[in-house]
């Protein structure tokens, strides 16, 4: 096996891997469909070129999240995103629900775009690449306390969100 | 010493996956620290099926394809080979300057266009590859994104006025709109060159600039946010 080879296989088993992930956590940050693949696509690229200095493979879901975070920042640095397209995506389901869970769903799903950056972070990190508190305080740079603080204020808030919904009733006004 | 009520209820909003040994005692401890774990248990379920949202097929198509654009070389080249290559690259370079120079911007892209865009047009023959598109694209530090690397159907570098760029080609309902990326220069932002038959819209990217060519009949504005939007530019080593 040549070293390109090899090479192109260390990045497909990457891609492989992480590609699912980083796509669901692009999309929750920034509520675009066309953006998130830019962003996953943008991951990948620089992820391609700077392969070479990846060392630790157990690094590297890790280290691809910060590439994706950058490039988040940077993008939002060139301009804001406009979010159009969001129910479009939101409402795919590979399931079929009953229509108040499906309501409930979307609402939970609104909750979690409504959140503050500080508390959806450490929330995705958590849920959606399974990391523990220890891993999100290293990965955010904040103190592990301050990750606990965050992510029980963010389920707090969308428990709060369901239950305003669900007692006036307007579950469906949001679609 | 062990966990109160509070505390534990706590840790189940912020960790309710949490299953070391402490929280599970505190959890056996009463019925009440149950409770509080089954429902914390019940959202999270709720929680991870709505973030988990279907993923588009292509995308993982469409990431392999990166790696088969070439790898910058980083190797160490001694210190005599570089001087001499420093030095071809510098003759080579006033040679190409002798050959190419232009008053403007505006002068190049008449004279660039002028030269070889409507053949270029002509002579287009089926689609390209994308891996074609990365592989020059990259070597001038960008990449084209979708919706604009799905319209491209022909790519090629160029001279532009400093230095290397890119002629490509974008198949539009209008018709093709020739595309020159300038990595190195910049422009006046939103100028118009009309020439012949042709107009000419100046934008300024991130990194450098392009100029989008079209037939006057064309409405070549709907373009800029495309090529501004998809167009790549300047990216860099992580």
């Amino acid at each position: 096996m040549t070293t390109d080879t090899e090479r192109t296989h260390r990045f497909n088993e990457l891609a492989e891997a992480y590609s699912t992930d980083l796509y669901r956590y692009a999309l929750w940050i920034c509520g675009n469909d066309a953006l998130a693949k830019d962003l996953v696509q943008e991951t990948f690229l620089r992820a391609w070129r700077a392969l070479d200095s990846l060392n630790d493979v157990a690094a590297a879901k890790s280290w691809l999240i910060t590439i994706l975070r950058r490039e988040f920042a940077r993008t939002f640095e060139r301009k804001v995103p406009v979010f159009t397209d969001l129910e479009k995506v939101l409402i795919v389901d590979d399931e079929e629900l009953e229509p108040d869970d499906q309501a409930e769903r979307n609402l939970l799903r609104k909750g979690i775009l409504k959140l503050e950056p500080k508390y959806r972070d450490p929330l995705l990190l958590q849920t959606v690449f399974g990391y523990s508190c220890t891993e999100i305080s290293e990965q955010l740079g904040i103190t592990k306390s301050a990750v606990m603080t965050q992510l029980f204020r963010a389920r707090e808030k969308l428990k709060t969100q369901l239950q305003k919904d669900g007692v006036t009733g307007n579950v469906h006004e949001l679609f | 010493m062990s966990m109160n009520f509070s505390e534990f209820k706590k840790l189940m909003g912020a960790d309710p996956r949490n299953r070391d040994a402490e929280t599970l005692r505190a959890r056996d401890s009463a019925p009440e620290f149950e409770a509080v774990a089954a429902e914390a248990e019940a959202f999270e379920q709720r929680l991870e099926h709505a973030l988990h949202i279907q993923v588009p097929d292509e995308l993982l198509d469409r990431i392999k394809v990166i790696s088969q654009q070439p790898v910058r070389q980083r190797n160490w080249i001694p210190l005599a080979l570089a001087a001499s290559f420093l030095v071809f690259v510098g003759a080579a370079g006033l040679v190409w300057k002798q050959s190419h120079q232009w008053d403007s911007v505006e002068a190049y892209v008449v004279d660039h266009y002028s030269h070889d865009g409507s053949r270029v047009i002509d002579q287009i023959k089926g689609g390209i590859t994308q891996q074609a598109i990365s592989k020059i694209l990259a070597r001038l530090d960008a990449s084209a994104d979708h919706p604009l690397s799905d319209h491209i159907r022909f790519i090629k570098f160029c001279p532009t006025p400093d230095g290397r760029g890119a002629h490509i080609v974008v198949s539009t309902e209008q018709g093709p709109v020739t595309v020159i990326y300038m990595p190195n220069t910049q422009v006046a932002d939103g100028e118009t060159v009309r020439f012949d038959r042709m107009h000419a819209l100046l934008v300024n990217l991130e990194h450098g600039s392009a100029a989008i060519i079209g037939e006057q009949e064309q409405n070549i504005e709907n373009m800029v946010v495309m090529v501004r939007n998809s167009l790549k530019t300047g990216l860099v080593d992580t």
